[in-house]
């Protein structure tokens, strides 16, 4: 009877020597938290995607397993996300015409709005007293996180913090869309597709492609941008602010 | 057949996205540069190629499933920085609310409604 028991102990590491463990619980963790979003009746303030990091994070706290076994497995997962960036071709082309006539206001608001998306946070973390390293962490919370990831690595932050940054910070755009835009009777999908890309990254960009496509192709537009400007710009001023 | 053909144009981007950011002086990510630069083949040849549509929709429907490792892990760094969690949690809420209404308010002042396609 302990040798059953013993081997049943050793089954969850088993499964988590290999990717396989933590890809099946992604996915599985993925259509209950999709399902559970539903039964919820669809509540703005906890997207899909938390739901089912809680559930995740649940199971990895009740299984004799850390972080770290389904970090490893699940990186494989995260190696798609090279392929599905440069797939955000296509919604880009079928939206070329839209951008190619708004290409003026477009220039013209998105330095400034990725400009202000880190200033504000930096600047009221600064004035409650945060020390250097958590500000770098928390200047490139806007990006996407693999440009966010080798920015903060330059400034001197924190990685961790940085990613737990960077979800709040989407979580927190997809509610703040929401709820200004309906409070400023916003409704063009190319207007809070935008606010969304350029203030939420990845996140916010799928959380656009939830509301239609065409706000999705100016979330990834707001994205791209946002993310390239603050690559180029904020090491520079850093460096000669610091 | 198609999507895996697709797959394969995805990845080529990626890595000549892979090569062209060594030369670049700034650090930006590879799938960026493949996104601009698949994009731009689309305009030169003057449409887009089936096979990449074909494997783009189910890729994007699975971004949210692609970033969930990432969120798993804040709940175990959390306690680190416990110390400075007001700070933080005020710094990113309210930055991020008054972004969001800056960036709104900007664009609403300087798009153009929908209906004029100029």
């Amino acid at each position: 009877m302990s040798e059953l028991g013993a081997t049943l102990a050793a089954v969850p590491q088993t499964w988590f020597a290999t990717p396989i463990g933590a890809i099946g619980l992604t996915l599985a963790a993925y259509f209950l938290g999709v399902r559970l979003f539903k039964l919820m009746r669809h509540p703005s303030w906890c997207p899909p995607v938390i739901i089912a990091a809680l559930l995740i994070a649940a199971v990895i706290a009740l299984l004799p397993i850390g972080i770290d076994d389904y970090n490893r497995g699940a990186a494989w997962l995260m190696l798609l996300l090279g392929p599905a960036t440069v797939a955000l071709a296509v919604p880009l082309y079928q939206q070329l015409g839209q951008i190619r006539a708004l290409w003026k206001p477009i220039v013209l608001t998105l330095p400034l709005s990725a400009t202000l998306a880190a200033c504000y946070a930096v600047l009221i973390a600064w004035l409650l007293g945060a020390p250097p390293e958590v500000l770098a962490s928390l200047a490139p919370k806007s990006v996407t996180s693999p440009i966010a990831l080798s920015l903060t690595q330059e400034l001197g932050g924190s990685t961790a913090l940085l990613m737990g940054a960077l979800m709040t910070t989407g979580i927190t755009a997809i509610f703040g869309v929401e709820w200004l835009s309906r409070w400023m009777r916003i409704r063009d999908p190319r207007l809070i597709g935008l606010a969304l890309g350029i203030n939420g990254h990845a996140l916010g960009t799928v959380r656009a492609f939830e509301i239609s496509h065409q706000a999705g192709a100016f979330a990834s537009l707001g994205m791209s941008l946002t993310g390239a400007f603050t690559a180029i710009v904020l090491p520079l001023v850093w460096h000669l602010w610091a | 057949m198609s999507v895996l053909r697709g797959f394969l144009w995805l990845l080529v981007f990626l890595l000549l996205g892979q090569a062209i950011v060594l030369w670049l002086p700034i650090a930006l990510p590879a799938g960026v540069i493949g996104m601009l630069l698949l994009t731009l083949w689309f305009c030169q040849r003057g449409g887009m190629n089936a096979d990449v549509v074909a494997v783009s929709q189910p890729l994007i429907a699975m971004l949210a499933l692609l970033i969930m490792p990432g969120v798993v892990e804040i709940f175990f760094v959390a306690g680190r920085f416990a110390d400075q969690a007001g700070a933080i949690l005020t710094a990113l809420l309210l930055g991020t609310l008054a972004s969001v209404a800056s960036s709104l308010w900007l664009m609403r002042r300087c798009l153009p409604p929908e209906t004029s396609h100029e």
